[in-house]
């Protein structure tokens, strides 16, 4: 047992297990980190120098690709394509159930989701900390916006956030590397907006590297290129992924122990102790079992790994799955509204151009429920978009072909500007995901079963994301304005959260105001499952600072005893 | 989106930046034509010639590298092999075949004036349909000019002299006079924003 001892353990490596990893063994734990895939070591990344002609079937998935992620590529085929498929897991060897059906898009390897994430990053702010009370919507949050406030400060500085300061109550200012540059029809929208809206638009806030990093602790990471094949892994360590960032400076501690091929299938609870003692770890290749112990776990495998590890660790004292005293575990499903919006062509700036290649786009803050403004709905939206010139791909429906139809695509084309909302989804006890126990995948784990969908709220909010946008854009003199509607379930945001949400009273949350299990102090769970609303900003900015937090907490506790 | 609707609606592609993966990232079929490949072409030989000879005349050799030179008839054939449903591959053989009828002789009989004009007046039928037949001869042809222009510009010639590529550009300018962006021509990869 004692070789299979450490002081801590995380489960998961992506934003949320990197930033524990880092964390707790920066302050001197002996910290064991599981992940439930293979390694990826910054740097390790196959298709990051590709040029274009270098990947086969124009980068498009083939028909073995597709049939390999039937599920993924429903809605939207995001990253299955021949430079990023392999960070994402296949339905095939991964299965889960839909009661109603949900896009869930997973990477099971060192890193996570933190390799392919959109590393848009922006503050919640007081608003959204104080919404759910204000409105009786689900629980109270039990933290407010000064709680976290300095722990944004922390992570902003250490991973490298670009952004403009805007004063907004809205969306906080953070600690900000320059701002990237907006383009001559994003600053001509942008002015039109304000002249006739009042509304804001500026630049992505991005874990992009605009410029060095203020701290000498990540000497692996150098400024964007712009390039914009983040996806596929950056050699430059331009952007901010656990590989790139968190885990060297875990690993640089010396008290970072890593296992892969580790699936977490259970935490094991000591009922004479009235604490989690350790976790039951699967290995993915071989299937052989271990047990580790520890005197603190954290949690971090993504908001659904997590939920069916806790629902999946029964015991006497838990028969409802691990801290679960609230029936809490697995509801209150939240993502963003995802995939409407609209976009136009805009004229008059035909003699201007860009290079590089800009691995951000524009903002649009939310204005809708916000000072004086008051909706049929509850809460608001954002857009995210980008104004650039049509590449050649707009001649294949022209009528130009031959040396014609080259040269035409030598010239760029139009300006086009586009636009998409993502909204915020109350957090309802009915979206919830389930274990079927009679069902099994390869590693004898119980499948999960979504049931979940959009609301009232979420589908009023929906058609106003489309009309905004189309107001806008005609307003500000565009033409051919359409919206577009992608098909798109729960989940295709990739921004799920909520299943087992923080809250002041153990009867109706799972965690406390540390990410704290009500139910059992020496657990914290610090991935998306502990949101207890969704704001309608990109979430993994809050997932950092709350994780920062709580590893501190935790390890104030430890030493005085209480844990 | 999903990968095949581009070449249903190329007018869609703008979304596409914003949200899905699909075009932009690219292909050499000079690249993969001189890899080892033991699988049997798609296309018979008859097949193969029509499609290069029409490729040929979509994008022609000029001062610049053309279609053929760009390796897209072997672009095009892994693309029906690989990636085109049962479904998919039908359509384009039935269209091939009746592109071949479409004219006076069968396409290769042709001269290079009557080929010529066969592919225009095609093209300008299939464009002016709404509800195009996938089998038709004018799909063969819209369906064979998109696929030309993806293996083309996605193909090293059609990236980096037709069009201009920069692997590494180290620096983001975002508004400036289009004559001071590189040499002023298009860029052949756009900005993707994947959220």
């Amino acid at each position: 047992m004692d070789k299979n001892t450490y002081d801590a353990i995380v489960v998961g490596t992506g934003v949320s297990g990197g930033w524990a990893a880092k964390e707790l063994t920066e302050k001197g734990l002996k910290t064991l980190v599981l992940d439930r895939g293979p390694m990826v070591k910054h740097g390790d990344y196959p298709t990051a120098m590709k040029a274009p002609w270098e990947l086969p079937y124009a980068d498009q998935p083939t028909r073995e690709d597709v049939a390999r992620h039937p599920i993924h590529t429903r809605p939207s085929f995001y990253g299955i394509k021949q430079s990023t498929k392999h960070w994402f897991v296949d339905d095939i060897d991964n299965p889960y159930e839909e009661t109603r059906p949900f896009d869930w898009f997973r990477g099971y390897h060192v890193g996570g989701r933190s390799l392919m994430w959109g590393r848009q990053s922006y503050r919640f702010s007081q608003m959204d900390f104080e919404a759910n009370a204000k409105e009786g919507v689900g629980v109270d949050w039990p933290i407010r916006y000064e709680d976290v406030a300095p722990w944004y400060d922390y992570v902003e500085e250490f991973i490298g956030v670009s952004g403009s300061v805007e004063h907004l109550p809205q969306l906080p200012d953070g600690q900000f590397l320059p701002p990237m540059e907006l383009t001559c029809v994003e600053k001509d929208f942008r002015d039109k907006l304000a002249g006739k809206f009042g509304r804001k638009l500026i630049i992505g806030r991005t874990a992009n590297l605009s410029a060095p990093l203020k701290h000498d602790k990540s000497p692996q990471r150098a400024p964007c290129q712009y390039r914009n094949l983040c996806m596929r892994g950056c050699p430059f360590g331009a952007y901010f992924s656990s590989n790139s960032s968190t885990l060297p400076a875990a690993e640089k501690t010396g008290n970072m122990t890593m296992v892969t091929n580790a699936i977490v299938y259970e935490l094991i609870y000591d009922n004479a102790k009235g604490k989690a003692t350790g976790v039951r770890v699967q290995d993915a290749e071989t299937g052989h079992q271990t047990d580790y112990f520890a005197r603190v776990i954290f949690v971090c495998a993504s908001t659904f790994g997590t939920t069916q590890i806790l629902l999946n660790s029964t015991s006497s004292r838990f028969p409802n799955g691990f801290g679960n005293d609230s029936g809490e575990v697995g509801h209150n499903i939240m993502d963003h509204l995802f995939g409407s919006g609209a976009q136009a062509l805009a004229d008059g700036y035909e003699d201007r151009y860009y290079s590089g290649r800009r691995p951000n786009g524009f903002y649009i803050p939310r204005y809708r429920n916000v000072g004086k403004d008051k909706r049929k709905y509850l809460r608001g939206f954002g857009y995210q978009g980008s104004a650039r010139r049509e590449d050649w791909t707009r001649l294949a429906d022209m009528p130009a072909i031959g040396e014609e139809l080259k040269r035409a695509a030598e010239t760029p084309g139009p300006w086009r500007v586009s636009m998409m909302g993502f909204g915020e989804m109350l957090p309802s006890h009915r979206n919830r995901v389930t274990l079927d126990h009679n069902r099994k995948d390869k590693y004898g784990l119980p499948l999960l079963n979504f049931d979940a969908a959009h609301e009232e709220n979420e589908i009023l909010m929906g058609k106003e994301i489309i009309d905004d946008a189309m107001e806008m854009l005609t307003a500000a003199g565009y033409r051919d304005v359409q919206s577009f509607k992608i098909e798109a379930n729960v989940g295709a945001g990739i921004h799920e959260m909520g299943t087992a949400r923080m809250g002041r009273d153990p009867k109706t949350s799972v965690l406390n105001g540390w990410n704290q299990m009500h139910a059992c102090k020496n657990v914290f769970i610090t991935d998306g499952s502990c949101m207890t609303s969704s704001a309608c900003q990109n979430p993994s900015l809050t997932y950092m600072a709350l994780t920062a937090r709580a590893a501190s907490h935790a390890v104030d506790e430890l030493k005085r005893g209480n844990i | 989106m999903n990968r095949r609707e581009w070449l249903k609606c190329m007018s869609m592609l703008a979304v596409g930046a914003v949200t899905a993966p699909s075009l932009l990232a690219v292909f050499d079929a000079h690249a993969a034509a001189q890899r080892a490949d033991t699988t049997a072409p798609f296309f018979t030989k008859q097949q193969s010639d029509v499609v290069a000879a029409v490729a040929d005349i979509i994008l022609p050799q000029s001062d610049t590298p053309g279609a053929v030179e760009a390796g897209v008839p072997r672009f095009i054939d892994q693309m029906f092999r690989d990636v085109y449903t049962k479904e998919e591959q039908q359509h384009y053989v039935h269209a091939l075949a009746a592109f071949e009828k479409a004219g006076s002789k069968p396409f290769l009989q042709l001269d290079a004036a009557q080929r010529k004009a066969l592919v225009t007046r095609l093209h300008e039928e299939a464009l002016a349909k709404s509800n195009l037949n996938p089998a038709s001869a004018s799909a063969f042809v819209l369906m064979t000019k998109k696929l030309t222009m993806l293996g083309f510009f996605m193909s090293q010639p059609g990236c980096t002299e037709v069009l201009q590529y920069v692997a590494v550009p180290g620096a983001y300018h975002a508004d400036i006079p289009l004559s001071q962006a590189g040499n002023g021509k298009a860029w052949a990869i756009e900005a993707e924003l994947t959220i």
